[in-house]
């Protein structure tokens, strides 16, 4: 285009487009611009659609590796270890908590802590917006997201505080309660600590209005039932010693409607998807989830990190019939013996089995002298006939924790027995008592930064 | 300080009152010496008086005097003032000289240039001779030890990774802090896209070889333009263009390699066995047995369980008759080879010029399996249309292929193969590899295995276009429109097969993610100069509209029927596809006023009004002005300029600048999708914050130009202070609320520094030519408050020691202080630090943690030198920096007097053997944790100095060239890194783990990370 005036005009018009179009490129705020990976607070808990949602969001968050996805049963594992397993791996967390010398910068124990509060505020996210629930399945949602949070104060109590069974419950601090969704900065960031008898009246109080709302017919164990319910308050009870509740807790999961069963052999108990023998469990599929349990416990073989092994102390507790024995295998590469419970990687994560609730029902009744639902004998004669034992005609309460501490071994229950029954265990040739220091993890050190009302477990110093 | 500053603006303005007077008329022509052509904008003053002119565009002038015994002082930036008596002479022409200093050199700055000397903001330039032909990977590798206050440091030797760049210290700590980077005007895509936790460089896929200047705006005058993105400073690159005239062709060329700066030393096979026999011995002894001397207590005990991991370890070897030693640190360097290859043409002639390169290069890394290639082509354009208007383009592309190895933290990440025991051969008797699963001698998956097995490619297609028209509305007054545009593509694909250790239990995984960057901005702004006798104006202001938009897809499969069969297609298994798409909109109006009286009295306003979608909606716009100020002195006429002191300028600035480098939409309180159970769900993922606003940055500066020697040795002095406030911070929050972070606007810090930068021209003549440069900078980085009374950020590591703590700078090493060892039974000892001085405790947790070190170094220093004797030419750069501490986080596994199984440094042999010994390293403990725990034990000084470059070069004489039809030709060697001095006992003192790359204080830790290189290439350089 050769320059002349006319062309000269072109040009300036051309110039003053670029302009014009830059500036009106600005004129409707174009920075208002919300995220298409999420949608935001109100609208999330606007329908009874996405409450739903939201309720799965908070079986996600219980699902978290640090949680019930594997570290919760492997860190009650790790502290009750009594020279029965070895941790041989590399990560420094789980190595504190397999020595008893965990730090109160231990990361494992400080996203137990973060990612438990994180369920327990989902699950209160859900509880403040049941108004918008359809009402034929509020009940529903408010049974499972009680579960949830009752769940979540449990486990976070059990290993954050001095056992109930030590001392006055009513004196001794064991984590905050919040019982409401968080929206910004309020007065739950300088929270002190409830005590252990709040904590527990409040997880009673959840699981119980939980198991009174859910009604669900079918099984489906990975999501809370009222059996899921009734199973984790047996616990709770068998830890503050009420066995009359652990056991017509336990008993009313047995004699559900749910057909549940115990599997032909125990193996097919792990490994995989829901069986009959589920009462609640962590699902896990190709495409989600983690299984932090195989992680640490497989073989390479099994894409696990083969960093828990089991000694011989372990393997010499069993009858030599005791088809129990059978799920160990031998590593091929290195030669040492580690549990057959968790090799698949994809298996759903088992947290409550049937023959747990055989077994607290078991030992109730036994505590109590009564018969209900079964006497002692049968109950703890269905485990063992079941791993190839024979039944045995009178039980004794020791023969009933015996077969309790091997039918559950490796499936983090084993820490919260000795404490609640006072044993001792042993490692290396130290002893530490059911209420020694070590055995409950120090509070969080960047919890104490952030908020100076909460106090520090005994033992462990201010750092 | 703040106080100076009006005080200071307002002599400057007092000046500028001048008065007139009128008798007669002097004219007369300017010209330059050396080609006669004539010289615009030189100052024509009557000596001893204000009054004065300037020439016009052809170097004309006219002058009213008045008296007698005149004399006309005539200055241009660049030439040799001259001063003529008047007499009774009426026309006047005068031919100048060419200055050698560089004080005329003509430097970039935001939206425009200016000469050096009326600079009143700090900038910090280097020629892109300097930099070209360097053989690293990124041009800001090159930039080390160029530029005072400006710290580059690699993260480590591995190639295509990320580099971190400071400009006068840290300015945040959550927010980024890196600088902005400008390429011709346009702000261009720098940030990390990397798929895994060790972070890739953007800027690698800039051909350094194109550029012709590099500018670092450094304090708040020169950076406010940039107003809401400056705070860590701006690096503005400049490409070529092409001159009116011949056409110039040159071709490049270099070849070369490259091995590692140092080796580390470990243990042998006789010294392993040595050392981990007495640490199960000392367990044995420990638990009451001695199975050494009691055979009985062999069974059972740790001596038999070592023996047997000795069994294991061996292979197919026999270790007892030390049948193998690997050096396993030698199988993770691989024989590395360099070759760049360059041609470019420039020319034009008044109407349109031009400039294209073409550029090619091949790198491979240090560590086996690392490589990276690029090609690159430019197209800069410039046509004029006439007078008034005038428009160009510059055309960039790219194709980056960068072959990556593992990050520092995994197993299959080369270094870590220093881990294995010396017993383990790389492969058994019939050839195959020994690994820790299918032919098992290993504890740990070795990258040998790995690198056979698997694939980890990105490959970046990058295209930086831009279009910009200028139109002369008057003589004075210049629109300028500007469409840019920065797409870049990337794909990172992995493919690990069914003998991987990702692979295995799976038959075989893949991945593949895609990225695309789509960044465009579009400018208007207008440039007005006017020259009114001694009055000089030069203002700028316009809009700029920027958006970018990050497109990501991932997907991974699993279970591959056929190891030759890779791609994503032939997995029998998907099992994650995602994405996700994000946008960020920055709308920014700017101005900028630049005033000079009689070229002595300098002012300059300048400001941003800058709009951002990441804030809250409460908070989008910010404000960022900037004033600055300099004074000539030794342009007056009280000024005795002498030969010694032959320019002096004194300067300051303050203003505000910002920081929005966090990620989109973090304002909004949201939910995002999550699923279980097959169930799709929605988790709490932020806590709103419709507050949210930009972090600000206030900084003074006050500067000192001096040159001496006419201009032979000048010198640079500058102090700042830069306060950060409303800090842009990821405060931690309590887990109770279901968060452990939450952004704020809370805490501050400062930054302190002085700079200086002294640069000699000591012989210039026909034949030789020697020059020096030398740059010292020294930064005080101290975090003043962080959220309420909570005076730390201590992110819980078990492995890293790096926290935010008030008082302190940034990311200082704080934990527990090493004590050495217990003379009387080999325990590690650390100190107590609470109540009795020096008291020391055994016990880990006694040991309150204390500050032990900053990471950052607080003093960045350089020294180069240019020599040309006849066709020679020798240049040198050395660089170091100190006040820093090197945490070896991988000092918890390679040396931990062999706790596990991993192989030691050689200097753990020093342990702790029997009672009285007085050593560092404790007593060997197998699988007992006797002082790995990390504590200062691991923290080392990190100072160094390195000879960062030699050249060598010479060029052919021209009698020579014109023979062979050449118009020049220049052989040289050019030696990078080639010596380092430091205290530092790991690799390489420049090293910041990849490992932690994603928390921005988790600095100066090493843990497997791979060395700098030592490259050493021959080049040639031919001009037809």
């Amino acid at each position: 285009m050769p320059f002349n005036k006319n062309n000269m005009k072109k040009y300036t018009q051309l110039f003053f487009g670029i302009l014009a179009c830059t500036l009106l490129s600005a004129c409707d705020n174009p920075l208002d611009l919300n995220d298409p990976q999420s949608i935001n607070n109100e609208l999330a808990l606007s329908s009874d659609q996405n409450v739903k949602l939201v309720l799965v969001g908070a079986y996600d968050a219980l699902s978290n590796g640090d949680l019930f996805g594997g570290n919760v049963l492997r860190n009650a594992e790790l502290l009750a270890a009594n020279g029965e397993i070895r941790f041989t791996g590399t990560f420094p967390e789980p190595d504190e908590i397999f020595a008893k010398e965990t730090g109160t910068s231990n990361a494992n124990v400080s996203n137990f802590w973060y990612r438990s509060y994180r369920t327990i505020n989902i699950a209160n996210n859900v509880l403040g917006a049941l108004a918008v629930v359809n009402e034929e399945d509020r009940d529903e949602v408010e049974g499972e997201a009680l579960f949830l949070r009752g769940l979540s104060y449990f486990e976070l109590v059990k290993l954050f505080a001095k056992p109930y069974s030590f001392g006055s419950p009513s004196e001794r601090d064991a984590v905050p309660i919040v019982l409401t969704a968080t929206n910004g900065l309020d007065e739950r960031t300088t929270a002190e600590r409830n005590t252990v008898a709040e904590v527990y009246a409040q997880i009673i109080d959840d699981l119980t209005r939980s198991a009174s709302l859910l009604v669900t017919s079918e099984n489906q164990a990975s999501r809370a039932t009222k059996e899921s319910a009734l199973a984790v308050l047996s616990r709770v009870y068998l830890q503050i010693g009420d066995y009359a509740k652990a056991r017509d807790a336990a008993d009313a999961v047995i004699s559900s409607n749910k057909n549940y069963a115990l599997n032909g052999s125990i193996a097919d108990a792990f490994n995989g998807g829901t069986t009959n023998e589920d009462v609640f469990n962590i699902a896990i599929s190709l495409v989600d989830g983690v299984n932090n349990m195989q992680l640490f416990y497989a073989a390479k073989t099994f894409d696990g990190r083969a960093e828990i092994e089991i000694t011989q102390k372990h393997l010499d507790l069993y009858e030599v019939d005791d088809e129990r024995l059978d799920l160990f295998y031998v590593d091929g590469t290195t030669g040492v013996t580690r549990t057959g419970k968790w090799v698949n990687k994809y298996g759903n994560v088992k947290i409550i089995r049937l023959a747990e609730m055989y077994l607290t029902r078991a030992e109730a009744n036994n505590r109590l002298g009564t018969t209900v639902g079964a006497t002692p004998a049968d109950d703890v004669n269905r485990i063992r006939t079941r791993v190839g034992l024979t039944p045995l005609d009178v039980v004794t309460l020791d023969n009933i924790l015996n077969e309790r501490r091997l039918e559950l071994v490796h499936e983090g229950q084993r820490l919260h027995d000795v404490k609640r029954l006072k044993e001792t265990i042993t490692e290396g040739g130290t002893e530490y008592t059911y209420d020694n220091n070590f055995l409950v993890f120090p509070v969080p050190q960047r919890e104490r930064n952030v908020n100076k009302n909460l106090s520090q477990n005994d033992g462990y110093t201010n750092n | 300080m703040s106080k100076i500053l009006p005080l200071l603006t307002g002599m400057l303005l007092l000046c500028t009152i001048c008065t007139i007077a009128q008798t007669r008329e002097i004219s007369g022509r300017v010209t330059g010496q050396d080609d006669g052509s004539s010289l615009p904008g030189v100052n024509v003053v009557v000596k001893s008086t204000n009054e004065g002119t300037v020439t016009d565009s052809n170097g004309n002038f006219r002058l009213a005097v008045s008296g007698t015994n005149i004399t006309l002082v005539f200055s241009f930036i660049g030439y040799e003032g001259q001063e003529i008596a008047v007499e009774n002479k009426s026309v006047i022409d005068v031919a100048m000289k060419a200055d050698i200093t560089q004080l005329g050199e003509v430097v970039v700055v935001g939206y425009g240039t200016q000469l050096k000397q009326d600079v009143t903001g700090n900038v910090a330039s280097v020629s892109g001779t300097a930099i070209n032909n360097i053989p690293v990977n990124s041009f800001e590798q090159a930039l080390q030890g160029r530029a005072a206050g400006v710290l580059v440091t690699a993260q480590n030797g591995k190639l295509g990774q990320g580099i971190n760049v400071q400009v006068r210290g840290s300015s945040s700590i959550s927010a980024g802090n890196q600088p902005l980077y400008v390429i011709d005007g346009m702000i261009v895509n720098s940030n990390n896209l990397s798929g895994t936790t060790s972070s890739t460089n953007p800027m690698s896929d800039i051909n350094f070889n194109d550029i012709q200047s590099i500018e670092i705006l450094k304090d708040a005058s020169a950076a406010a333009i940039y107003g809401a993105r400056a705070s860590n400073g701006v690096v503005l690159v400049t490409t070529k263009r092409g001159q009116s005239g011949k056409t110039n062709i040159t071709v490049g060329m270099q070849y070369g390699s490259s091995k590692p700066t140092n080796n580390r030393d470990f243990l042998n096979s006789e010294q392993y066995i040595e050392l981990y026999r007495e640490a199960a011995v000392n367990r044995d002894l420990a638990s009451g047995f001695d199975p050494v001397n009691n055979p009985g207590d062999y069974p059972g005990s740790f001596l038999e369980d070592i023996e047997g991991t000795f069994d294991y370890l061996a292979g197919d070897t026999d270790w007892r008759a030390l049948e193998n030693n690997t050096n396993w640190e030698k199988e993770a360097f691989q024989k590395a080879g360099l070759f760049n290859f360059d041609i470019s043409a420039s020319g034009g002639n008044e109407k349109t010029k031009f400039y294209f390169n073409g550029g090619y290069t091949d790198q491979d890394g240090i560590l086996i399996g690392n490589s990276f290639e690029r090609f690159t082509g430019r197209l800069n354009l410039d046509h004029k249309v006439n007078n008034r208007l005038s428009f160009g383009t510059n055309i960039n592309i790219a194709r980056t292929t960068n072959n990556r190895v593992a990050d520092d933290r995994q197993f299959s990440s080369p270094l870590q193969l220093v881990a294995q025991s010396p017993l383990t051969p790389v492969r058994d008797k019939s050839g195959i590899l020994f690994d820790d699963d299918f032919n098992p001698a290993m504890f740990y998956y070795p990258a040998t295995m790995e690198l056979e097995n698997s694939r980890f490619v990105t490959s970046v297609n990058r295209n930086i276009v831009a279009l910009n028209a200028k139109y002369a509305l008057t003589k004075d007054l210049s629109v300028i429109a500007e469409y840019g545009i920065d797409l870049l593509t990337q794909n990172e694909d992995r493919f690990q097969n069914s003998k991987t250790e990702v692979g295995r239990a799976v038959n075989g995984y893949g991945r593949s993610a895609w990225a695309q960057v789509f960044n465009q901005t579009s400018r208007v702004y207008l440039n007005y100069f006017k020259q009114v006798n001694l009055h000089s104006f030069d203002l700028t202001g316009g809009m700029d509209y920027q958006t970018t938009t990050i497109d990501r897809t991932r997907a991974e499969a699993q279970n591959y029927p056929l190891d030759g069969l890779t791609t994503l297609s032939s997995a029998a298994d998907p099992i994650l596809t995602t994405g996700s798409f994000t946008k960020e909109i920055f709308l920014s109006y700017y101005a900028r006023a630049n005033y000079k009286f009689n070229n002595r009295y300098l002012l300059s306003l300048s400001g941003r009004y800058d709009g951002s979608s990441k804030f809250g909606t409460d908070n989008q716009f910010g404000f960022f002005p900037a004033v600055s100020a300099g004074w000539i002195i030794s342009e007056e006429s009280f000024f005795n300029a002498t030969n010694t002191l032959s320019f002096l300028k004194l300067r300051s600035s303050y203003g505000i600048t910002g920081n929005a480098d966090i990620g989109n939409y973090i304002a909004q309180g949201v939910f995002a999708p999550e699923a279980y159970d097959g169930s799709s769900g929605l988790s709490t993922d932020r806590i709103p914050n419709p507050d949210l606003r930009w972090e600000k940055t206030l900084q003074f500066d006050l500067g000192l130009d001096l040159a001496f020697f006419n201009d032979k040795l000048s010198v640079q002095l500058d102090y700042y202070n830069k306060q950060t406030n409303d800090l842009l911070l990821n405060r931690e929050i309590t887990g109770v609320t279901g968060f452990q972070q939450l952004y704020g606007n809370v805490g501050s810090l400062e930054n302190t520094g002085i700079e200086a930068a002294v640069n000699y021209a000591i012989v210039r003549n026909e034949d030789i030519s020697w020059k020096v440069g030398f740059n010292y900078a020294r930064n005080r980085n101290k975090v003043l408050q962080l959220d309420g009374d909570n005076d730390i950020i201590d992110p819980s590591s078990t492995r890293f020691m790096n926290v935010v703590k008030v008082g302190q700078p940034i990311g200082v090493f704080y934990g527990a202080e090493y004590a050495g060892v217990d003379p009387a039974n080999g325990n590690a000892l650390w100190f107590v630090n609470e109540g009795v001085e020096g008291e020391t405790t055994s016990i880990y947790a006694e040991a309150k943690k204390v500050v032990l070190g900053t990471p950052t170094p607080t003093t960045v220093y350089g020294f180069n030198m240019d020599l040309v004797y006849k066709g020679f030419d020798l240049s040198i750069l050395f660089q170091g920096v100190a006040g820093n501490k090197i945490f070896n986080a991988a000092g918890a596994f390679m040396s931990a007097n062999a706790r596990f199984e991993d192989n030691q440094t050689i200097d753990q042999l020093r342990r702790w053997q029997n009672p009285g010994d007085i050593t560092d390293v404790p007593q060997a403990r197998l699988f007992r944790n006797n002082g790995a725990q990390i504590s200062s034990r691991a923290l080392t000084d990190g100072d160094y100095l390195r000879l960062k470059t030699i050249t060598l070069g010479y060029s052919l004489p021209a009698s020579l060239l014109s023979k062979i039809s050449l118009t020049s030709a220049r052989l040289y060697v050019t030696g990078q890194n080639l010596l380092t001095f430091t205290k530092y006992e790991g690799w390489d003192p420049e090293v910041n783990t990849d490992y932690t790359s994603d928390t921005s204080y988790f600095l100066g830790n090493d843990f497997y990370s791979a060395p700098q290189a030592k490259n050493l290439i021959v080049g040639i350089k031919v001009g037809f």
